[in-house]
């Protein structure tokens, strides 16, 4: 689902890259800091930005359509950035929450907070760099897929109901042939809610709503997404 | 006319590189630890002993051919002669002396002197000569000593000489020698009381005939045996002076022995640790193929785990030698050396292409990874490093310091956290592909001259159909990745195949793909 709104809490150096990475994704985004320097760092470098404290009662995020917003709590100390999550949460039960943290012990406790997905910093720092030895060339496909502006990219469709695909199953379909992409994980609404790697080898039945994750080219990707709606 | 043929001949010796290639390997053979075929020739030293030993043991009391005490006196003493003298040569080197004195005269316009070179290099020769095992391995030569009953004590210098060919007893001694002061003090306390004991009882009993103590000799030898705490009995003193004297000694005999282990105990104690570096050091520069991790923190901390989670082995340096407990703690194998010295590495004496299989960089600052990186690259030009990058402003400085691969942690999850907003199944799917805890995981194979040429027929066959995911080729060379290629693309050695799929399907096509490969060889 793609989110009108998105504020990022906190200005240091990990929530400035965020910032910056995703300000141009939203149509209201701000940043919202806790003290003077912070505020005056982040009106530097042209963002929208707000005083909050940690008691407050968020009055200040009714401003954003809240149905659409997304949050980034980046604080600098773990502890203030689960008590921010557990504030937010207490007020907005259907805000998605995504949270930094320093190690496995802060990411159990913001879990716990309420945040949807915790992003541990060492652990991702950690895996990425015995990977860029252990899998050199996975890597570096993978983060163009991810990040780098490749015409190559993963995307996630979802199956409307009036889709020709809908009553099929994924192996009646031949996608690298047919499509030239491929498809790496489903989410098969009928058997779980999250997915499963197409991989593993089960024959899932094609239903609405049920979300295809799949590489390809950019193009390649616009038309397949055109015969999966049923426009061609 | 002489000091110029001998100057002449230093230049000589100087400038061929067979000689100094002659001398080296001499060296290399007796000094360098490291080097590998020292090891054959010290075995062989000590077998030599052993049997030298053995002959002599066995000559006691039998008739030994006289093919073996030829061996034993003439051959055995012969290869210690030249081993003597070819220690004697490497010890110091003369043409550098001469050459060196012939500069100096020189440059402060003189003429040279002769004399002076000599006079350098008889010190620094009879440096050796006088050192101790240096002296040891003279006496171990000699051949005659069965000739003279009491000459067969040389024996004893061929037994000492193992002391050079087995580490452990050398640095039992350099134990012991650290504590040089304390054993003198003792040895001088325990000479006072047996001399005033010896003549103590001397005085006390010799004149008693019931006393068997009757030579100045006796009552030494009581002494010792006394003082040593032995005790043997066969002397004992009958007067009740002499008892007085010996019940003082016996005293002061538990004071001596006390005061010789707490002795060797410390200096144990005080140098456990050195010993157990020295012991790591010996292990690490054995080590094959590990990644080598400068700096240690919370992050080396995790980045360590990840490998080992892998089975790859690590090495942490770090100069803070409370880190390094800390890392040590953890189970890493960790060193208090300083990752941005050059005298580390010398000491760990790692062969970079054989052993390392990547550095990664994780000091907590850039300045000391960049200073790091520099050293290493001096070192080798080619091992793959990593480093971690804190402030973004430095990032040139740390390529242009030779650094291959650069990851800031805040763009890093910055992009994450972008994705995760935009693309959450996406990501996921990506993020369980790489942790492999999903049983699915995502594997490159590098292609070789044989298996690129079946990649397709192999990728076709039923039992990878709609299981086995060929997410494309690498083009190493291009260092470009082609998608869900067609069969008619040009694959080369080198290239890599990325596919996806459970772990078995995985490690069946690889096996098929070359047992492919072979039956069509």
């Amino acid at each position: 689902m793609k989110y009108s709104g998105a504020i990022v809490f906190g200005f240091n150096e990990y929530a400035k890259q965020i910032a910056l990475q995703i300000v141009d994704d939203y149509e209201k985004f701000a940043v919202f800091v806790k003290n003077e320097s912070e505020y005056s760092a982040a009106k530097e470098a042209e963002f929208a930005v707000e005083l909050f404290d940690l008691s407050e009662n968020w009055d200040s995020l009714k401003r954003f359509d809240l149905n659409s917003l997304i949050v980034f709590c980046a604080l600098e100390d773990d502890a203030e950035n689960v008590f921010l999550t557990i504030s937010l949460r207490s007020i907005f039960w259907e805000m998605p929450i995504i949270a930094l943290a320093s190690d496995y012990e802060s990411s159990a406790k913001l879990k716990s907070a309420g945040a949807n997905k915790v992003m541990p910093k060492l652990q991702i720092t950690a895996n990425v760099i015995t990977e860029m030895f252990e899998k050199p060339t996975v890597t570096e496909v993978l983060h163009d897929i991810l990040y780098e502006e490749s015409s190559l990219k993963i995307a996630q469709i979802t199956v409307p109901h009036t889709s020709n695909f809908v009553g099929k199953h994924l192996h009646d379909i031949d996608f690298s042939k047919k499509y030239d992409v491929l498809v790496l994980a489903i989410v098969d609404h009928a058997l779980s809610a999250t997915f499963s790697f197409t991989a593993k080898g089960h024959n899932h039945h094609i239903d609405p709503e049920d979300i295809l994750v799949v590489v390809g080219y950019d193009e390649k990707i616009e038309a397949f997404k055109s015969v999966i709606e049923g426009v061609s | 006319m002489i000091s110029r043929g001998i100057l002449g001949a230093a230049f000589f010796l100087h400038a061929s590189p067979r000689y100094r290639h002659i001398k080296k390997f001499f060296h290399n053979l007796l000094e360098n630890s490291s080097y590998p075929y020292k090891k054959f020739f010290d075995y062989t030293m000590i077998t030599l002993i052993i049997v030298s030993v053995l002959i002599l043991i066995r000559h006691v009391k039998h008739e030994v051919s006289p093919e073996l005490l030829f061996f034993n006196n003439y051959i055995i003493s012969v290869i210690f002669l030249a081993e003597y003298l070819i220690r004697f040569w490497i010890y110091s080197d003369i043409s550098k002396v001469v050459i060196e004195q012939y500069e100096h005269d020189l440059f402060l316009q003189r003429p040279f002197r002769l004399g002076e070179a000599y006079r350098k290099i008889l010190a620094k020769k009879s440096e050796y000569i006088f050192s101790p095992s240096a002296l040891i391995d003279l006496m171990a030569i000699m051949p005659f000593f069965h000739e003279l009953r009491i000459l067969r004590v040389f024996i004893l210098f061929r037994v000492f000489k193992l002391f050079r060919y087995a580490k452990s007893l050398t640095q039992f001694v350099s134990i012991l020698s650290s504590k040089k002061f304390e054993i003198l003090t003792l040895g001088l306390f325990a000479t006072v009381i047996i001399s005033v004991s010896s003549i103590l009882i001397y005085i006390m009993e010799a004149n008693n005939p019931a006393s068997p103590i009757n030579t100045l000799f006796d009552s030494l030898y009581w002494s010792v045996v006394t003082i040593f705490t032995v005790g043997y009995g066969d002397m004992v003193p009958v007067t009740t002076e002499g008892r007085t004297v010996a019940m003082a000694i016996i005293v002061a005999g538990i004071a001596v022995i006390s005061f010789a282990t707490s002795i060797v105990v410390s200096a144990f104690t005080e140098k456990l640790d050195e010993i157990k570096e020295d012991k790591l050091i010996e292990n690490v520069s054995k080590m094959e193929s590990f990644y080598l991790i400068c700096g240690y923190s919370t992050l080396s901390e995790q980045v360590g785990w990840q490998f080992k989670k892998k089975g790859a082995k690590t090495l942490i340096l770090d100069a803070d030698p409370i880190k390094v407990a800390q890392a040590q703690k953890e189970g890493f194998i960790a060193l208090a050396l300083n990752p941005a010295s050059l005298h580390s590495y010398h000491q760990l004496q790692i062969d970079w292409d054989r052993q390392i299989l990547g550095t990664v960089l994780l000091h907590e600052s850039d300045v000391l990874n960049v200073y790091t990186a520099l050293t290493i690259r001096e070192l080798n030009a080619k091992v793959k490093i990593l480093s971690i990058l804190h402030q973004q402003e430095n990032r040139r400085k740390l390529s242009l310091a030779g650094i291959d691969e650069i990851v800031y942690t805040q763009q890093l999850v910055a992009l994450m956290s972008k994705e995760v907003s935009g693309r959450p199944v996406a990501f996921e799917v990506i993020h369980a592909l790489r942790s492999e805890n999903s049983g699915v995981l995502i594997e490159e194979i590098a292609l070789d001259n044989i298996t690129k040429n079946h990649l397709f027929d192999t990728v076709e066959m039923g039992l990878f159909q709609r299981r086995l995911m060929f997410l494309g080729i690498y083009k190493t060379l291009q260092r470009k990745f082609l998608f869900n290629p067609s069969q008619s693309i040009r694959i080369d050695a080198g290239d890599v195949a990325i596919v996806i799929g459970t772990q078995a399907l995985i490690d069946e096509f690889k096996t098929l793909l070359h047992k492919h490969a072979k039956g069509k060889r």
